[in-house]
């Protein structure tokens, strides 16, 4: 530890390392300022990022899916074959236990919440549609 | 108003921990990631979620909602996490500055405790906290360019490394190499530091707290001019009891790294530090550490 910073370190202004270009105004890299064939070869690299990171959150979204397998296999830690918590049991366990429960129940109810919003706007639109449908048949 | 502490590091430098730890100093206030001086101006974290403001978007938000909920509306449920939006459009022309301010002196007397990695992309952001609070301290935290580079990639598939342009250009492809990263994002704190007064700064492993966090936590706060007796102690030892130590409710469920509000309790540990010669395990031909960066991390004390 130092609680001063003597003498200065020798890095003071030197170069970065990112290859991309600080654009002054923001102090940050600005990946436009990049040559033609290196933007070609970043933007292939962050499809390929892209297509990774969506594969991945798809397998965890799978795991959700199966909830119920989950939940028991994070009960069963707490439990022995007689359905009796462990006399020794960390009582870290069992928080963390308690939290991810707690997440799990949070998760569910975040999903509910967006099926319940996406209810009532596909019933306005059902229910615009039904009345557009009278309107038409009344002037018939 | 106390002047607030704040932690600069790049992510994935033990960070949340020691940040929660802070706060439960018994005259202090652990804020959750606020991301305040992302921006100049409030309304411009509403602004943008793709491009150079593509970390402005609605999680950069969930740690200041979640910070105003708790301190304006005593608790962090939905009905408070709406008043807290309210709080920030009555607000919304107003530099993120004065807004912390406001913060600050709300839980005056208390010390604010905030780190937000994303700070230091920009020396232009901490200019603007130091703009803001002249009398700040600032704690230099860091870790282990093998370390923080391994967490780095396991976190969000290494989204962060492209955040910062962290990418390593070879004849016909480019790779994401977070050691770039650590190196830049330290260099803007060491030169943004060059300008703050010797005796408001401080420059600590993370390492070293994990490893005795009493002692480094003690230095640490007769630094910051608050307690050391043990009760204070070891009220810090304890970042699993802070309001913002979980996820917060449904619509702000961040605010900070998931993996800590997953589990925020502190196991003592003393953390494996490899040799600077070591393979970077996140590279796929075998090579290690730029010369640059072991020049720097000899320079903050790793053999």
């Amino acid at each position: 530890m130092t609680s001063e910073v003597k003498p200065p370190p020798p890095f003071i202004g030197a170069k970065r390392l990112s290859p991309v270009p600080v654009n002054p105004d923001t102090d940050r890299a600005d990946p436009t300022k990049l040559a033609p064939h290196q933007e070609a070869l970043r933007q292939a690299m962050l499809n390929v990022f892209s297509a990774q990171k969506a594969r991945r959150s798809l397998e965890r979204q799978v795991q959700h899916i199966s909830p119920n397998r989950n939940l028991a296999e994070g009960i069963k830690i707490l439990f022995d074959d007689k359905g009796r918590p462990p006399a020794n049991v960390p009582l870290e366990d069992i928080v963390e236990e308690r939290r991810r429960l707690e997440y799990h129940i949070k998760w569910f109810e975040g999903i509910l919440a967006e099926l319940r919003n996406r209810l009532v706007r596909v019933k306005e639109v059902e229910d615009y549609a039904f009345e557009m449908l009278s309107r038409s048949s009344a002037d018939e | 108003m106390a002047a607030p502490l704040f932690l600069l590091a790049p992510p994935r430098s033990y960070t949340s921990l020691v940040n929660a730890m802070l706060g439960q100093h018994p005259q202090a206030f652990g804020l959750p990631e606020l991301c305040l001086f992302n921006v100049e101006k409030l309304v411009d974290l509403w602004r943008g979620s793709e491009g150079p403001v593509s970390e402005n978007g609605a999680v950069a938000r969930h740690g200041l909602m979640r910070a105003l909920a708790e301190i304006y509306g005593g608790e962090q449920t939905t009905a408070t996490i709406n008043m807290a939006r309210a709080w920030a459009g009555a607000r919304e022309d107003w530099s993120t500055g004065r807004v912390f301010q406001e913060i600050v002196t709300k839980i005056h007397p208390l010390v604010a405790v905030e780190k937000s990695p994303s700070y230091t992309i920009s020396k232009i952001r901490m200019q603007w906290m130091y703009d803001a609070f002249p009398d700040a301290r600032f704690v230099h935290l860091i870790r282990h360019p093998i370390g923080q580079c391994k967490s780095l990639m396991a976190i969000n598939e290494g989204a962060f490394a492209i955040k910062v342009e962290a990418i390593e250009f070879r004849e016909d492809h480019c790779v994401l190499e977070p050691q770039i990263a650590w190196y830049d994002l330290n260099l803007n704190i060491l030169e943004f530091l060059q300008t703050v007064p010797a005796d408001q700064q401080i420059r600590m492993r993370g390492e070293d707290i994990m490893a005795d966090p009493q002692r480094h936590l003690a230095e640490l706060a007769e630094w910051a001019g608050l307690r050391t007796d043990a009760a204070a102690i070891e009220e810090m030892m304890h970042p699993e009891r802070s309001p913002f130590a979980c996820f917060g409710p449904v619509n702000a469920l961040f605010g900070n790294d998931p993996n800590f509000l997953a589990g925020p309790t502190f196991r003592p540990h003393k953390p494996k530090v490899p040799a600077l010669t070591d393979a970077a395990p996140w590279r796929d031909d075998g090579g290690g550490l730029y010369p640059e960066v072991i020049e720097m991390a000899k320079w903050f004390g790793y053999a």
